[in-house]
Formats: structure tokens, sequence, C-alpha cells
């Protein structure tokens, strides 16, 4: 059994580097308290990276688009990344400080002023 | 569920407010046409976990670790002022794809079931799942040029609804038409808030 190591790594076999690779092999946030719904609002914190962490490239694009709060869901697309990817990296980044989430509101949806907003905005488009 | 540094002020930046509403409805029922009708559409990609749901529709065989499956998906979204926007969710049509729809749905706001008469069962799913769920919802009958055209009472009595659903026409390639599908069902929201005060305190997020 002496089959050349790299011989099933070809064109087909589409990227080399998958997506989790980013986030080291890592499906969940390791902050286990953290939760990113898919419209919660991110904000960069502007604070320096703790010593010791290394912020990776993807690391650096997410604190890019936060300068200015963002949905996960903006993040994702802004990066093209599938969302599952961006969690592991929020986590990473909300765990050090460099992010700060500010979550949606749970439903059901039941404040009337916010409801009334909605169908003023509606109205007005 | 505990968020550590949610409650800081923000330095810089005003924080809008987000909220959303789901799209649902049967494959090629006019989702994405409607979204794309009334919203700036983004491209999404998620990957998702194989659950026991979707194990069996997928080829896993041979595959000894757990599994992910890559779901593409638009969104639409709506800013309605520098602290307001809505975001408009397509639900993904295929079976395999239902353990999205949880996520999908909490915290929605509403949703539209859009239907097309030539294939009316194609919504059962969904309805099902919004009532199952307690999640307010309108059926748009999407009017697409060939289809028949029914009364909206008849597509009620076809899909056995509540009588508090409200089913509406639509054309989703129009915004005009589209703006008043969405527009119903922030009514009924805001109706269902506002006679069911007690939703409303069992619903408020501790601060």
């Amino acid at each position: 059994m002496t089959a050349p190591r790299d011989s099933w790594l070809d064109r087909a076999a589409g990227p080399v580097v998958r997506p989790y690779a980013m986030t080291k092999g890592r499906t969940l946030p390791s902050d286990g308290t953290a939760s990113f719904g898919l419209i919660d609002l991110v904000l960069a914190t502007g604070q320096r990276p703790p010593e010791g962490f290394r912020l990776s490239p993807e690391h650096r694009r997410i604190l890019s688009v936060s300068r200015s709060p963002v949905t996960v869901v903006d993040v994702a697309s802004d990066l093209d990344l599938p969302v599952g990817v961006v969690r592991v990296l929020l986590g990473d980044l909300s765990e050090h400080g460099l992010v700060s989430i500010r979550p949606a509101r749970p439903g059901p949806v039941t404040d009337a002023r916010l409801l009334r907003d909605v169908l003023d905005g509606l109205q007005a488009l | 569920m505990d968020f550590r540094r949610s409650d800081q002020p923000a330095e810089h930046g005003i924080r809008p407010v987000t909220t959303k509403i789901l799209i649902a409805g049967g494959f090629g029922a006019g989702k994405t046409t409607l979204v794309a009708s009334i919203s700036e559409i983004r491209p999404l990609r998620t990957e998702e976990e194989l659950s026991d749901r979707s194990v069996g529709v997928d080829d896993i065989a041979g595959v000894e670790r757990k599994t992910t499956t890559t779901v593409a998906m638009d969104f639409g979204r709506i800013s309605f002022r520098s602290d307001l926007v809505l975001y408009l969710f397509g639900t993904p049509g295929q079976e395999r794809f239902w353990f999205m729809w949880d996520e999908l749905a909490y915290g929605a706001l509403g949703a539209v079931v859009l239907a097309d008469t030539r294939r009316l069962a194609d919504c059962f799913a969904a309805i099902d799942y919004f009532e199952r769920h307690g999640t307010p919802f309108v059926v748009a009958v999407n009017c697409f040029d060939q289809a028949p055209r029914y009364a909206p009472d008849d597509v009620r009595i076809a899909l056995r609804l509540d009588p508090g659903v409200p089913v509406v026409l639509c054309d989703a390639r129009e915004r005009e038409s589209v703006k008043r599908v969405l527009m119903v069902l922030v009514r009924l929201v805001l109706d269902l808030a506002l006679v069911q005060p007690e939703r409303v305190e069992a619903a408020r997020p501790a601060r």
C-alpha cells in the first residue's frame, strides 16, 4: 500500500482549503456562552488584540467591516464565507474583547412602536 | 443566554434595530423574485452540519465523521432609516433543509407564505410549520400570468386556513404589490401585539 500520498488532490477535488480550515477545524465558537444570531449586530471595539492572540486575515476582514455596526449575515455575505465559519471567527474576536455583539430581540416581535415604525417605513418605500 | 458585552454602550456609530420576515413557499413560487422586488438582495452561504433529519437524503456512506452540507440562499435588506433595518429571508424550499427553519424563524416578526395556485399543496408544509410554532403569517397568492385565478376565500378554504390568517393576491414582480403584502403582515402582527398585551410581557427581552 504505497499509493502516492497526494493522489486524491487534483483539480476535481475543488479548493484545497476548505472553509473550516480558517477556523482550525472548529465548527462551534470556543466561547460557549456566545451565540450569534443571523441579525445580531457586530461592532468592532477598537481595542488592540491581547498578546498571544494572532489575528488571521479573516479576523482582520471582520474587524474591518464591523467598524460600524453590521449584522452577522451581512458579515458573511461581505466576506463570502459560510455563516458557520463567521460564527467561529466572531467567537474568537468576542472572547478577546475585539468585537461586541448586540443580539437582536428574541421573538415573538410584540413591540408596537417597532411594528409601527416598520409599517411607516414600508408605506414610505 | 449570557451576552457579556451587550449592555455596553456603543462607542461609535448608531446601532440600528434589526428585524426579519421569512418568505416561504414551494420551489418556484417566486420567493427570490419577491425579495428582489423590494429589497437589496444579497447572496449567503451557510455550511450546516447534517442532522438526523437530513441524513438519508445526502449520501454520507463511507464518511465516518460528522459532515456538513453547503446551503446557498439569498436574503434581502431594507434600510428604512439609519436605525431600523428589515431583513427578508427566503426559506430553503427543499425538505432536506428543514433543519434551518428554526434558526430562521427564531425572533422573526412573521412570515409570508407564497402560494402558486397550480401547486397549492407545495405550501402546506410551510403553513403547518408556522401554525405549530405560533409564527404570525399571511398567505400571498402569486398571480402568475398563466395560472388560474381564484378568490382569496377559495384559497383559504383549499388551504384550510384559520379565519385569522389573511390571504392576499399579489404579483411578486411588482414592488407595490409586495409592499402591500408585507404591510398586511405587519398590521396583523401589530394587531396581535395590541390585543394580547401578555404576549408583550412574556416576550420582552431581559435587560
